[in-house]
Formats: structure tokens, C-alpha cells, sequence
């Protein structure tokens, strides 16, 4: 494993991938305290307004502390057009590891400071605010959350059903080989975005947001396995008559335990490159979810759906930030894809893993 | 040299954060002066008139005389037509693209909203208000050159309306009392519909299209189940018989629908030539708001309904675009919150809806005080993007039944929990609100997912209540899982919804306002409950529909439809959020454009034309 | 003969598949609490006799099992029945199965036509920065949302003016002569076309180069390499061939793939291809129409993959018929 780390580090596009992942996954960590706002948090007044302006030069030409204005916004009804402009009577000086409102740092310690905040009713929009005038930049942080653990979420849950199945499919052989890749093979002809959108829409409606998360997590897991399923049985196949197999019948093993104990870790490498190149997929998925209204729904806050509210013609012309959570899910699916790829062709340049 | 890179590459990453830092605080001169635009005064012509010409009585435009020849290209969203079979349509788009074809005896009056004659020369109603004596024009002919007679409408009433083909809504409209209306002819030309009691809507149904009897009799015949497939989009286009302006010319599934002139229309010109001016009208199917206006910004289509910000883009366009914009007030489409206000059992013996929801939900203070909070004046500026008008009333901004006695108001939190208050609703130290049992006020609160409008009213009103100390859980779902809770399951707490009303026809929402009607939101009766008790407020709305519906003069029904909305907007049943207003955008080429707030823009498709001059001048550039 | 045996078992193989494809459908769609009146029940002019009529036409009062029944029994004798709006499903999916056809046809041509070549450099140049970037390059494609790309693509369209906005025709089709018609057509498939063909490139180029490496490796281009041959030999006359074959048995999986991957661009570009119309059903929960079209996929998936594997034994005289 230390071998696989080192050869990826030494492989240019992965490091910058790694790298890129690493810096992601710290700030999603940390997401509570980078945040100047929680999730939630709106100020109705200033909906889509642009990026906050942050000066350190003031009027006078000289250096100032980093301050910023509020937005005002009007409604123009001559040209029915809602106008912004910043409103220069009262500066909103920058506060650096101070005070702000309160959250729970990982759920569980209560805490109050923030990287960045702002003095009292001013409002620092890093980059913009949506249709309700919450802050794009915070519930980035908390989306991406949701965004990029879905992925590793649903593996968790897909490689133990499918490395069963495969496994006991591949080792059993016969008619119940038979039975059970006739089975996986109708999953998998059935176009998995349709079964996708269909399982979605079964949700029940009166879930808590964890619950839908955790289902839809379940749905993106059900889709996937067929396929895994049927590598690993190829895979056990060949294996199974391998001498250590014959040797563990010969003790007397149980079958379940040949298995998991002796066949499964035969696979690990195929796994191993099987995850990192399916993770993207998994984004992509909760994004095109989102993007049909079946994923992560308002108020909270995913990728996938925010980038929804960017589809608008109008929104990608006049209001370019909201176009940010695309940018990063294109940057992390990328760098997933770097390092799947460097992975395969040190572990199994081969390999038959899309 | 690798680290020179390096260096150079940190350098130019350290230079850009640090410009971006280090920002000069220069004051704009950019200010809020509006642009005072002088925007054309619309002179409507006089209204179409009769006019015998060689024993044919045409119906003639007053509008200014154009030339002929070029198409107009609309656009419509969603699948596209499902039947061009006026009778068979069910959905909104199926109709609009059969009624093209199909005239109707009556129509609406674009301005005033009164019923006037179309296909029919004039007509008459007794004094008792049960008789319809309706004039046909003479020598008109369908478009295979057979006389349009009142053997036609008689056929079309008795034989496709009465005997139930089709969609059957229309005549399950004008059932009054159990008993249809009956339609005889009197002579070639002449037909009298008389209904067993006076009932006002029925002349607003006399808009319903004419069937060539020649052509449907056949399918007539073979039956209800034939009928259903009669004229389907599989239909060639040659096989339609119509009498409308214009006639089908191809129909590409998904893609759009392309009619051409019916040459033999009975408008006509100030110079006595039959109008249609148009030699087609092309709708293109286009699947969501968005394609739709990209296919207008790249000039694929000529005329667009705007909403919310993109009215603005194309406000600042107009001044050098080929495109005019027209501000048609509000839309007859409402926004509305309701909560549910069900107190039956389901099958199963279980409450609908729990009980100390019910006892909230029941509590007209609790209304009033959902309502106080909700914040009407930041919907409009955020979802609309100011295009549109907070809403307060049952019926919509530009109804002519509009009650204009109900006053609009702010949010009032104090207001709110005073009136929380005296319905013993309580707060403890961290303002979370208890009823006087001591449960904790905590509700769902369900959308149709998907709608990025909605879903953000949601959170706005979420937060709205969350400042009474309620818990709201907002949760948006599949738009048809939604309805089938609403009309089927029932098991909801509270609901943002639309509906889209009629501007001139109060009768319209009686499946939404009397209690038995099939969109009773809020308090939705099934076949099993039909007659369960009702609330009083429910049984006086129920009154006053039946009442208003059998008075036949106007200021008599008014009396009755402003004292329903005045209900409403008492015991808010429906809490009404905002309308939208309509914002439409036409090429400039195209002339005799009369934009009315009742009928839109193209109400008048046989008057357009299209300025010969404007073409060409964009061309030669 | 054998052959023919062959087909034939291959045949009754795939009934039990379409049997359990058509039940897993089957019973989602109806588990979901979705109504399929929904649209219906929410126009306040419908009044409560027609939706009953529609509930009964539908058979939406009956168990699952007999609905299950119903259906199976009319498939089998070749009615697909009709839509929750009443047309033929048939005739819908007329009108759509050639757009679709002809869209995923060009895509997996111009997919192969790109991405064979590029693997085959790839392999070639293995562990050289070429094969590096290529992979990189390929990837980027595959990491844009779809929905998206389509989306900026559209308004780069608008922005330009070079492309129509969605659809395959112009609305002046009709009246064009027959390279016209054909030039329109092109021009209206030329985005689309991008963004599938930039979605599927890199799972072929990788896979190409996969299978490329692994007969490199192989004992007989080792021999052909002691042979004596030029490389130019080794690589196109022996190692080629039997580095595509094994895509060949992919070609069935990629149609489906390409109907599920290219709901979401027909949606954005407004194409009228099947995956568009399915994601309508579904949305809807069209039952008689999402089973038709899902019953299509599946059957064309294995159609796809009987031919492949007959391509197969005709081309590769090592495969044995297990008759």
C-alpha cells in the first residue's frame, strides 16, 4: 500500500490531484469554521447579490483595514429591472478569527469562531448570494459535504453486496451461478439512469434530510452492484481453482469462509482501482439527480443542487458565481479520475475497469 | 530550471491574491435615475363588424389593412399536442392547438371580457335567462367547401357534447340540476339552446368549437372508444375539415407543429380580403422556460412570455432589438399556501391529518397569524424579481369579478402572535411556540421538487413562520407523488401551490372552492365523504357558487363573487402569495399588435402581419 | 449448424432476462406512490367521472399482480397498449426510436473512430507523457456534468449564432430539398453529438488501451516480434485485430449506456430521442410507456450483444461453439 502511495506521489497529474482532493476534503472538514454563515443562514434584502467588494484601500487613498459595504438592491420599474449598487454610508470592517454565529464544530463541540466574519449587520458574501440570500460560498462548503461523501458512502455499501454475490456466484458455479448472473445481468440491462430516476421517485416524502441522504445513497449503491458483481465472480472463477483454494477445501473450511477468508483478498487491487474510478460517477449522478429535482433537496444544499439554480440563461449571463459549484465538481471528478488512473496502471495496467 | 518555474508560478499565484486583496474604495457615479422611456400608447381599432357581402356575411377587421404573406413562429412548453381533436383535448396545449382550427359560435371580447359573436352572427338571450337564440352567418363555408349550417352546431351540441365524447368536462359543466340543456334548430340558419334554469356560465361554453358534421359523424358512429383516437396527431393534415383561420400543415412529434392560411376564412379586411394575413403559424415545442428563451435570443422564435429576470435583459434590449415589449398586468396564475384543513378518518380509522395539527390547522387565528408572517413584499423582489404583485385575493388581480374592497397588507409578526396568543398558543425562553396542550407547533410543508421558484418560496415562508417559533419541515417533492397526496392520500399538513383561474369566469374554480369539487385543496372530500359535514364558511362558499352561477346579470353575480373572496380572505382557507405579471415580447416586423391584458398578444392572429419595410430594412444591413 | 444452434439456445437464454427485467420494472414503477392521473386530476375542468374512466381504462384499480398480468399478456402478443394520454405507446415509440438511432449511431462511430486510435497511441506510448495527456485530455470530457456542458453549450450557440437551439429540424424542413434537409439535420445534431461523444470517448480510449496492452503482452506478438516482423506488422496486422474484439462484446452494453447517458443531453438540447421521452414516462410514471421503452432497451442490449457474440465466433476461429 506504502509502494502505491509513493508511485502515485511520484506521478506529476496525481500529485496535483491529491493535492487538489486533500485541500477540498480539509476545507469540507473544516467547513463550519471557514464559513462566515451556516447553511441556512439568508438576509432576504440581498438576494442574488454579487460578491461582496473588499477593500483595503479606503476613499482617501490610504490603507485601511479590509473593509466592505452592504448591497442595496431596488427595484427599477421603468426598466422592471432590479438594480444593486453598494451602499457606501457605513463600512463593515473584517474580523479575523472572531465571534460569529454559532454551529457545532463536527456536530458535537459548540463553537463560535469563524475564520473570517464581518461587524454586525454587514454581510460578507465571498462569492454572491442565491435566490434567497444566502451566502454561495458557505453552503458550498456544506454541499460539497454532502457531494463528496455520497460517492464513498454508496461504495461502502455496494462493494460488500457485490463482492458477496460475485463471490458466492463465481464459487458455488452450477445452476445457482446460473440463477444469480441471470439475475444481475436483467439489473444491469435495465439503463441505469432510468432506474435511477424511478427509485428516486419511490422516496417517501416524509423523510429528514439524513434519511434522504442515506437513501439515496442506498439507490446509488443498488445501481452499481450488478455490474461489480459480475468482474468479481470472473474474477473468483479462475482463482477458485488455484492451489491455496484446494488446500483450505482440504482442511475442511467452510464455504462462506473459503471465500471471504481465501478468494476475496485475491481482488483487493481490482477493488481498489474498481473505487477510485467509480467515486466520479457516483457525483455525477447525485448531480444529474438534483438536476430533475429527485436528489438532495432545499433548504440543504449539494453540488448537484445547487447548480441547478445556475441552469437559468439568465443566471449564467448576469450572475456568473452561481456557476462555481459546476467548476467544482468538474475540478473533483477530474482529480478523481487522475488518481483511479494512475492507480490502475501501477496496480493492473490491464485492468478492464472502465 | 525546474524551480524557476516554480517560483515564477508562486510569484504570479501570490500577485493575483494580492490584487485581489488590495482594492481601491473609489465611489461609483452609477445612481438609481430611472431612464423615463415614453413607451407607445396602444390605439385599439373598433370592434370586428358584420358585413354582407354577395350573401355571405363576413366579420370584418377594423384594424389597419397590411399585406400578406410570412409566418409567425410561437413557441410551446412541454410535450406538445397529445390530439387535435377539440373535443378530446385535455390538457391546455392539446386545446390551443385544436381550437386554431376549430372556431367556436362565440368568443371573448379582448378588452371588456363580454361574450360576442364569432362564428355565429349575433345572438340573443331571453329574459329569463333561459333561452339562447343563436344567428348563424350565412354562406360560410368549411374549409372542403361544404356550408357550415346549423345543422352542424346542432350535431356538434346534441351529438358529441350531450352524448358525452370526448372529454366530457364541458358537458359536466352545464349539468344543472341533473338535466342538460337542449339545443334545437329552428331553421337553416338559426338555433336555440335553452338550459332548465337560468345559468350564466353557459354562454361563456358557447365558445366551445364547431364540428363539421359531415366529417364526425362516421367517427360518431363507431363509438366513444373510435372517438378517442379520432383526429389523433397521427391524423394526416389533409384529412382536417375546419373553419378556423388557419389549418395544419405538419406536425413533428417533439419538435413543433406548422399550420398554413385557410384560404377561405370569414374575416376580412377594410379592403375586403380574407384574412388570414399569414401564410403560416409554426409553434415549436420546446421542453422548459429556459430553451424557450434561448430559442427567442437566437431569433428561432418571435414571441415569448418573460418571466422573472429575464424580463430585465430584454427590457435593456429593447431600445436597439427588433422586439417590442408588452406589460400585460398581472397573470390570471396564482401562488397560494394552504394548510389542511381535513377532520375525517381514512380507512384504516386513522386521522388524515394528526389531531392537535387539526386543532392548529382549524384555528382561523392560526390562519390569519400564517398569513401575517408570511412575507409577500420579498417574494415578489426575490422570485419574481419584482415582476409580479403580492396577492391576496381568491380570484386573480385582473379578473373582472375582482373584489377591489380587500386591502392589501405587510408582514406583522405582532399582529401574528397576538393573534397566536389569543388562541392560548404560547412561547417558552427559546420562543418555540406550544399550543395550550403543550405540544410543540411543528409541521411539514410540501412542494412540487424541481421548481426552483417554489422551492424558494418554501424557504422563504419556512423562515417566516420559524420567526412565530414554529418548526417547519420543509420538504419538496415529486410534483406527482404531490397530487396524488393531495387529491388521493391526504395526508399533508401544508402545501405551496399554483392554479391558474380564469379572468372572466368566476364558475371556472368550483371544483376548487365548493366543497365537493375535485380540487378542494384544502379540504378534499373522497367519493367515501361526500357527505361529510362541512365548515360554515364552506357551505355559505358553496351558496354563493351555485347562486352566482344561475344569476344571469352581471352586478347580481358580482355581489356573489366578491362575497366569496371576501371569505377567503377572511378565514384563509387559501393564503394567496403573488401573481406574476405577464411580460410579453414580439418582433417589431410584426403589425397590428393590440395587446390586451384578457386575451395576450396574439388573440387577433387573422389582423398581424408582418411590415414588409422592417424585413427588408434588417436584411439590407 | 452449430451456429445456428447457438442462436438459437442464445435466444431462449435471454426469454427468463426479459421476464425478470420486465417484473423488477414492473413492480418499482408501481411501488412508487407516483400517480400517473396526477396531470389529470390537478386541471380543474376534468371533472371526477373522466379521471374514473381514466383509472379504469389504465387499470389502476386492480392489484399489482393483475396489472403485471394484464400487461404481460399484451406484450407477448405485440400490443404495447397506450400512454396516460391515450396514444398507441407504439407510435410513440416510432416517432422516436430512429432519432435516437441515428444519434447514438453517429456518437459510437465517431467514438470508435476517435477513441481507437487514441488508445492504440496510448498503448503504444504506455508510461511516455503522451499516454499521459491522452488519458488526462480524455478524462476531462468525462467530468463535466452532461446536463451542464449542454446547457453552456446552448448558450454558446445563442452567443455565436452558429447553431440552431435544440431539435433536429428547422421549421422550414418540409420545404427543403433533399441536401438541405440533410445539411439542416447535421447542423441541429452537431452539439449534441459533442457531448456524448466527449462523455463516452474516454471509457473506449481506456479500454482500447487496456486491451491493447494486455496483447502486447501476449505470447504470440512476442513471437511475431521474434519472427522478425516490423513493428508496423506486429501492431496492425496481429495485436489490433485481437484487441478490438473484445470491444466488439461491448457493443450492446454501450447502446444502453448511451440511452441512459443521453436522457439528460436530449432533454437540454430538446432532442426527440427516446431518452428524452423515457425520462418524460418515467417522470410521470407513464407505466405502459416507461415498460415499453424500458422492455426496448433491453432487448436491443441484448440483441447487441447476440450479434456481437456471432461477429464474434465468425471472426475468431478460437472461440469454440459450446452447442
Amino acid at each position: 500500500m506504502r509502494e502505491v502511495l509513493i508511485q502515485l506521489w511520484k506521478d506529476k497529474f496525481a500529485r496535483i490531484a491529491l493535492i487538489v482532493l486533500g485541500v477540498i476534503y480539509l476545507a469540507l472538514f473544516f467547513a463550519d469554521f471557514l464559513a462566515p454563515y451556516t447553511k441556512d443562514f439568508s438576509d432576504r434584502s440581498m438576494a442574488y447579490v454579487p460578491p461582496s467588494k473588499i477593500f483595503t484601500i479606503d476613499e482617501n487613498g490610504k490603507f485601511s483595514r479590509p473593509y466592505t459595504y452592504n448591497y442595496i438592491r431596488e427595484f427599477d420599474q421603468q426598466n422592471l429591472e432590479m438594480k444593486y449598487k453598494l451602499d457606501r454610508s457605513k463600512k463593515y470592517y473584517l474580523k479575523f478569527f472572531a465571534q460569529g454565529q454559532s454551529y457545532k464544530f463536527l456536530g458535537l463541540i459548540p463553537m463560535k469562531r469563524h475564520l473570517v466574519t464581518v461587524e454586525p449587520n454587514g454581510r460578507l458574501f465571498l462569492l454572491g448570494s442565491d435566490i434567497n440570500g444566502r451566502d454561495v460560498f458557505s453552503r458550498l462548503l456544506f454541499g460539497g459535504r454532502i457531494s463528496m461523501t455520497i460517492g464513498f458512502l454508496a461504495l461502502f455499501v455496494l462493494f460488500p453486496i457485490g463482492l458477496l454475490y460475485g463471490g458466492i456466484s463465481g464459487y458455488l458455479g452450477g445452476k445457482i451461478d446460473a440463477i444469480m448472473m441471470r439475475f444481475a445481468e436483467a439489473v444491469m440491462s435495465i439503463p441505469s439512469f432510468y432506474l435511477l430516476i424511478i427509485l428516486a421517485s419511490i422516496l417517501p416524502s416524509g423523510m429528514t434530510s439524513i434519511q434522504r441522504f442515506i437513501l439515496i445513497v442506498i439507490i446509488l449503491a443498488l445501481i452499481g452492484w450488478a455490474g461489480f458483481a459480475r468482474v468479481v465472480r470472473g474474477m473468483v472463477l479462475s482463482i477458485k481453482n488455484q492451489e491455496f483454494v484446494q488446500a483450505a477445501k482440504s482442511i475442511g473450511q467452510s464455504k462462506l469462509g473459503i471465500i471471504i477468508k481465501h478468494i476475496l483478498p485475491q481482488t483487493t487491487s481490482f477493488v481498489i482501482v474498481a473505487m477510485t474510478l467509480s467515486v466520479p460517477s457516483y457525483i455525477l449522478s447525485e448531480s444529474g439527480l438534483s438536476f430533475l429535482g429527485l436528489g438532495i433537496q432545499q433548504p440543504d444544499a449539494s453540488w448537484g443542487n445547487m447548480l441547478k439554480e445556475a441552469q437559468e440563461f439568465t443566471n449564467i449571463i448576469y450572475r456568473p458565481w452561481l456557476l462555481t459549484p459546476g467548476f467544482l465538481i468538474f475540478v473533483a471528478v477530474l482529480s478523481f479520475n487522475m488518481i483511479g488512473d494512475t492507480i490502475r496502471d501501477i496496480l493492473d495496467p490491464k485492468s478492464k475497469v472502465k | 530550471m525546474k524551480w524557476v518555474v516554480y517560483i515564477i508560478l508562486v510569484l504570479v499565484i501570490v500577485m493575483g491574491l494580492l490584487k485581489s486583496c488590495i482594492n481601491r474604495d473609489i465611489p461609483e457615479t452609477t445612481s438609481f435615475q430611472n431612464t423615463i422611456q415614453t413607451t407607445k400608447e396602444i390605439i385599439y381599432p373598433e370592434d370586428q363588424k358584420t358585413i354582407t357581402i354577395d350573401g355571405v356575411d363576413y366579420l370584418q377587421s377594423q384594424a389597419p389593412v397590411g399585406n400578406f404573406g410570412g409566418a409567425l413562429t410561437s413557441s410551446t412548453i412541454g410535450e406538445g399536442p397529445k390530439t387535435f381533436n377539440p373535443f378530446n383535448s385535455k390538457d391546455n396545449i392539446s386545446s390551443i392547438m385544436s381550437e386554431i382550427m376549430y372556431d367556436g359560435l362565440l368568443t371573448t371580447h379582448p378588452i371588456s371580457g363580454q361574450p360576442i359573436p364569432k362564428l355565429a352572427k349575433s345572438f340573443t338571450i331571453s329574459d329569463d335567462g333561459k333561452d339562447y337564440i343563436i344567428n348563424l352567418r350565412k354562406g360560410l363555408k368549411w374549409s372542403d367547401g361544404k356550408p357550415i349550417t346549423a345543422d352542424d352546431v346542432v350535431f356538434t351540441w346534441r351529438d358529441i357534447i350531450f352524448a358525452g365524447f370526448g372529454n366530457t368536462s364541458t358537458r359536466d359543466s352545464i349539468i344543472i340540476d341533473g338535466k342538460l340543456p337542449t339545443v334545437e334548430k329552428i331553421d337553416n340558419y338559426t338555433v336555440k339552446f335553452t338550459t332548465p334554469k337560468p345559468y350564466a356560465p353557459f354562454v361563456r361554453m358557447l365558445s366551445t368549437p364547431i364540428a363539421p358534421k359531415h366529417i364526425f359523424m362516421p367517427a360518431v358512429k363507431k363509438g366513444t372508444e373510435y372517438f378517442e383516437t379520432f383526429l389523433s396527431t397521427n391524423t394526416r393534415p389533409r384529412d382536417f375539415v375546419i373553419s378556423g383561420a388557419f389549418k395544419l400543415k405538419e406536425y413533428v412529434p417533439a419538435q413543433r407543429v406548422v399550420y398554413e392560411r385557410n384560404p377561405n376564412y370569414y374575416i376580412i379586411n377594410k379592403d375586403n380580403k380574407k384574412l388570414p394575413y399569414l401564410d403560416k403559424l409554426v409553434y415549436l415545442i420546446v421542453g422548459d422556460l429556459n430553451n424557450e428563451v434561448l430559442k427567442f435570443e437566437a431569433k428561432e422564435i418571435d414571441t415569448i412570455s418573460l418571466q422573472g429576470s429575464k424580463v430585465a435583459r430584454y427590457k435593456a434590449m429593447e431600445s436597439y432589438s427588433d422586439f417590442t415589449i408588452h406589460n400585460l398586468g398581472p397573470d390570471t396564475g396564482t401562488m397560494y399556501l394552504a394548510m389542511n384543513l381535513n377532520n375525517r378518518k381514512n380507512d384504516k380509522g386513522e386521522f388524515y391529518v394528526k389531531p392537535e395539527k387539526q386543532i392548529w390547522f382549524q384555528d382561523v387565528n392560526f390562519r390569519r397569524a400564517v398569513d401575517l408572517v408570511v412575507d409577500r413584499k420579498n417574494i415578489v423582489l426575490n422570485i419574481a424579481n419584482g415582476i409580479g404583485a403580492p396577492l391576496f385575493t381568491a380570484e386573480s388581480l385582473n379578473s373582472i369579478f375582482l373584489n377591489k374592497n380587500l386591502q392589501p397588507y405587510d408582514k406583522n409578526i405582532d399582529k401574528a402572535k397576538e393573534l397566536l396568543k389569543q388562541s392560548n398558543f404560547s412561547w417558552d425562553k427559546n420562543g418555540q411556540l406550544y399550543d395550550k396542550f403543550g405540544n410543540r407547533v411543528e409541521f411539514d410543508m410540501l412542494t412540487n421538487a424541481g421548481n426552483t421558484e417554489r422551492e424558494a418560496i418554501g424557504v422563504m415562508v419556512k423562515q417566516d413562520l420559524e420567526d412565530l417559533g414554529m418548526k417547519v419541515n420543509f420538504k419538496p417533492i415529486e410534483f406527482n407523488s404531490l397530487v396524488n397526496k393531495l387529491v388521493n392520500t391526504l395526508d399533508w399538513d401544508m402545501v405551496i401551490m399554483g392554479f391558474t383561474g380564469s379572468p372572466i369566469e368566476p364558475n371556472g374554480g368550483k371544483n376548487v372552492m365548493m366543497s365537493d369539487g375535485t380540487l378542494h385543496v384544502y379540504n378534499m372530500r373522497l367519493a367515501k365523504d361526500k357527505n361529510s359535514p362541512r365548515y360554515n364558511f364552506e357551505k355559505r362558499i358553496d351558496e354563493l357558487f351555485t347562486k352566482g352561477a344561475l344569476a344571469t346579470k352581471f352586478e347580481d353575480r358580482k355581489k356573489y363573487y366578491d362575497e366569496y373572496q371576501q371569505i377567503i380572505y377572511d378565514e384563509k382557507p387559501f393564503i394567496y402569495l403573488y401573481a406574476p405579471t405577464r411580460i410579453i415580447a414580439i418582433r417589431n416586423k410584426f403589425k397590428n399588435i393590440f395587446p390586451t391584458s384578457l386575451g395576450g398578444v396574439t388573440y387577433n392572429i387573422e389582423e398581424i402581419f408582418i411590415d414588409n419595410e422592417i424585413q427588408n430594412d434588417k436584411r439590407s444591413k | 449448424m452449430d451456429i445456428l444452434k447457438y442462436i438459437l439456445k442464445r435466444i431462449l437464454q435471454t426469454i427468463p432476462l426479459l421476464i425478470i427485467v420486465s417484473l423488477i420494472s414492473f413492480f418499482i414503477i408501481r411501488l412508487s406512490p407516483v400517480d400517473p392521473l396526477a396531470e389529470l386530476r390537478l386541471n380543474p375542468s376534468v371533472s371526477q367521472e373522466t379521471l374514473e374512466r381514466e383509472t379504469q381504462r389504465l387499470g389502476l384499480d386492480k392489484p399489482i399482480i393483475v396489472q403485471y398480468g394484464k400487461w404481460a399478456k399484451s406484450f407477448v402478443k405485440g400490443d404495447l397498449g397506450i400512454t396516460s394520454n391515450g396514444e398507441k405507446v407504439s407510435t410513440k415509440l416510432k416517432e422516436r426510436i430512429p432519432n435516437t438511432l441515428l444519434l447514438t449511431t453517429i456518437v459510437i462511430l465517431l467514438t470508435w473512430l476517435v477513441g481507437v486510435p487514441l488508445g492504440i497511441l496510448a498503448a503504444l506510448k504506455w508510461k511516455t507523457p503522451t499516454d499521459k495527456v491522452l488519458t488526462v485530455l480524455t478524462s476531462i470530457g468525462m467530468a463535466i456534468p452532461s446536463f451542464f456542458f449542454a446547457v453552456l453549450l446552448l448558450i454558446f450557440a445563442v452567443r455565436t449564432g452558429w447553431f440552431p437551439i435544440g431539435g433536429l429540424t428547422s421549421a422550414n424542413f418540409a420545404d427543403m430539398g433533399f441536401f438541405a434537409q440533410v445539411a439542416d439535420i447535421a447542423h441541429h445534431l452537431f452539439l449534441p453529438v459533442i457531448v456524448l461523444f466527449t462523455i463516452s470517448l474516454a471509457g473506449l480510449q481506456r479500454q482500447m488501451r487496456a486491451n491493447m496492452l494486455d496483447v502486447l503482452d501476449s505470447e504470440y506478438v512476442k513471437f511475431a516480434r521474434a519472427k522478425g516482423l516490423s513493428e508496423v506488422q506486429v501492431v496492425y496486422k496481429h495485436a489490433l485485430r485481437n484487441a478490438v474484439n473484445p470491444l466488439i462484446t461491448l457493443l450492446g452494453f454501450e447502446f444502453a449506456g448511451l440511452l441512459s447517458g443521453a436522457a439528460l443531453t436530449e432533454y437540454v438540447f430538446q432532442y426527440p430521442g427516446l431518452g428524452r421521452l423515457i425520462l418524460e414516462a418515467v417522470l410521470k410514471s407513464d407505466i405502459n410507456l416507461v415498460m415499453a421503452s424500458l422492455m426496448m432497451g433491453a432487448i436491443m442490449l441484448v440483441l447487441g450483444n447476440l450479434i456481437a457474440d456471432i461477429l464474434l465466433i465468425i471472426t475468431d476461429p478460437r472461440i469454440r461453439v459450446k452447442a
